[in-house]
């Protein structure tokens, strides 16, 4: 065989490689090493060891960010999950009006994060939010609760307006996949006398596993970093209760804990890594696994 | 039975829509009240077109300012993606060096990571570049974060387009980076419109960076503006607050209902394909 000379033409993916290592993979590493110091933003910093990691499990701040980022993901992303495949599954039919509905429940998805939490604030505000004035206009004000002025009931808040946001996303992948398996799979089920649910089970759910696999990366992605929807919303209120760790890192890192806010990124990098690999492992389909 | 079954999933389906859209109504109910409208006295479902709301909204917010600094942003930084992604696609499909084969692998597992982990260290990084509180550093971040996604996207799709097509071309004594330009790019519109839709809309309403990189207040993208605005109110003047909220999602939407269908095409393939 003829050997190739190689020619320049094959180092097109250079730029894009270049920028991504300068402006990403150079700072991720730089951030490994200003996580072992106590850099303030702006004078000289000490080397520290691990002192930074070690200061993270004892300050209860942070801690409660770990516990309220956790409890958010595992709230949204299930639920996420969950609705976006009933929406697919309503959807997945031909019917009059189908792509307006459709349009109808994407909306919300493409408003930024920080003024649908804004509208969420002005609908749910603690004693004059829209919401209490239309339940007693109908007589039934004392339905309405200070949603969001304890600890539970602002997360149940949270969750839910992430969830009513994106859900027409996770139900735009999910109708992708169920529209992507063959109609003749359920017909030659129905004749072998498959009962709908069996027929979900052995068909529709094992061929929508790149679907599921996508939606569940994605939101737990999504929801481990959630930052702008918390900020407008509650603003990490009450006290510090509802603050995720994203936000978190914003605030050390203003408040000139610039190292140890470097250190708090890399302990979210492994929040975040280790569920998403063990669901990547999870969805793994039969050819790649062989 | 079959009907039934059809009238409760149009039933269903209609109070999702209904869900979907109330908070859409009342952001506009709101934006047409007087400041002195009470809630309280009379129906809140009947504002006072009080028109005033939104020209007030507009002169004080800086939005429009921070729209034209949103557009610079996401038209930059989608041009960036859109190029660097597509070349970096057609020689990582095209050519199967180690070299390409080591940063398609690199880019690939850092797909997962968030911008959020390197963003204090990139602060620094920007700071240095004197790249901090200028659009193009903006862009140049947003880009970068969109990088890997969208080279995985223009490697499957290139992978589908027949080779033939450009060996005519060589023979007939194209180079390489001409047959990429001028018979490989025109044909990758189906999945530039998807990269474009999946990242445009994140790009405008970019927060989590812009709090970092776009500090002074002449640089503010249109999240910031709002916020910043918002802020001086603490809950009152809701009219205020809802009408420039209103002029605040007006570019977007009207982008979403022209691209719409586009968007679900788009969004298909880029899940399909990734």
């Amino acid at each position: 065989m003829k050997k190739e000379k190689i020619g320049l033409h094959t180092f097109m993916a250079i730029p894009a490689f270049l920028l991504y290592c300068i402006f990403f993979i150079y700072p991720l590493c730089r951030g490994i090493g200003m996580s072992l110091t106590d850099w303030n933003g702006i004078g000289e910093a000490s080397f520290v060891g691990l002192q930074n990691f070690i200061d993270f499990f004892s300050d209860k701040r942070a801690l409660t960010d770990v516990k309220t980022t956790l409890l958010f993901a595992l709230g949204s992303a299930p639920l996420l999950n969950l609705v976006g495949l009933g929406y697919a599954l309503l959807m997945n039919s031909k019917f009059k009006g189908k792509s307006i509905a459709r349009m109808f429940i994407y909306m919300p998805a493409i408003i930024s994060p920080l003024i649908m939490g804004y509208i969420w604030y002005l609908l749910l505000q603690p004693g004059r939010g829209f919401i209490y004035y239309a339940l007693e206009d109908i007589g039934k004000g004392y339905l309405f609760g200070n949603w969001l002025g304890s600890y539970w009931s602002s997360m149940i808040v949270l969750v839910l307006v992430n969830v009513w946001q994106y859900a027409g996303m996770t139900m735009v992948i999910y109708l992708a996949g169920l529209q992507s398996i063959p109609e003749e799979l359920y017909e030659s089920a129905k004749i072998d006398g498959a009962t709908g649910i069996a027929s979900f089970r052995y068909i529709t759910l094992p061929l929508l596993v790149p679907a599921i696999r996508i939606n569940v990366v994605t939101n737990i992605i999504g929801s481990l970093s959630v930052f702008d929807i918390v900020m407008s919303l509650t603003g990490g209120g009450p006290g510090y209760q509802t603050e995720t760790l994203s936000i978190y890192i914003m605030r050390m890192c203003y408040g000139n804990k610039t190292g140890y806010s470097t250190a708090v990124a890399m302990i979210m990098f492994l929040i975040i890594l280790i569920p998403v690999l063990i669901s990547l492992r999870l969805t793994k389909t039969k050819e790649e696994l062989s | 039975m079959r009907k039934l079954r059809n009238s409760i999933r149009y039933l269903l389906i209609s109070l999702i829509c209904l869900m979907c859209l109330i908070p859409f109504i009342v952001l506009i109910i709101l934006s047409l009240n007087t400041p002195q409208h009470s809630l309280e006295d009379g129906s809140v479902f009947i504002p006072d077109f009080y028109f005033a709301n939104f020209y007030e909204g507009w002169i004080k917010s800086n939005i429009g300012n921070a729209m034209i600094n949103s557009g610079f942003i996401t038209l930059f930084a989608l041009i960036l993606i859109v190029i660097l992604g597509a070349m970096a696609g057609y020689s990582i499909s095209r050519f199967h060096y180690k070299h390409n084969r080591i940063i398609f692998a690199i880019l690939l597992s850092c797909m997962m990571i968030p911008g959020i982990i390197n963003t204090v260290p990139l602060y620094s990084l920007m700071i240095k570049l004197k790249a901090i509180n200028t659009l193009w550093g903006m862009a140049i971040v947003c880009a970068t974060l969109a990088i890997p996604q969208a080279v995985f996207v223009f490697t499957g799709f290139i992978k589908g387009i027949p080779i033939e097509i450009e060996e005519a071309a060589i023979i007939d004594g194209c180079s390489r980076f001409k047959v990429f330009w001028e018979i490989i790019f025109p044909l990758l519109k189906p999945s530039i419109s998807a990269i474009i839709i999946l990242n445009g809309f994140g790009i405008w309403n970019n927060y989590s960076q812009a709090v970092f990189f776009l500090q002074n207040s002449k640089k503010h993208n249109v999240p910031q503006a709002l916020s910043v605005y918002f802020q001086q109110f603490a809950g009152a003047k809701w009219n205020l607050m809802a009408a420039t909220a209103l002029i605040a999602i007006v570019p977007v939407m009207i982008a979403f209902l022209l691209l719409q269908r586009k968007l679900m095409e788009g969004l298909t393939a880029g899940a399909i394909k990734g």
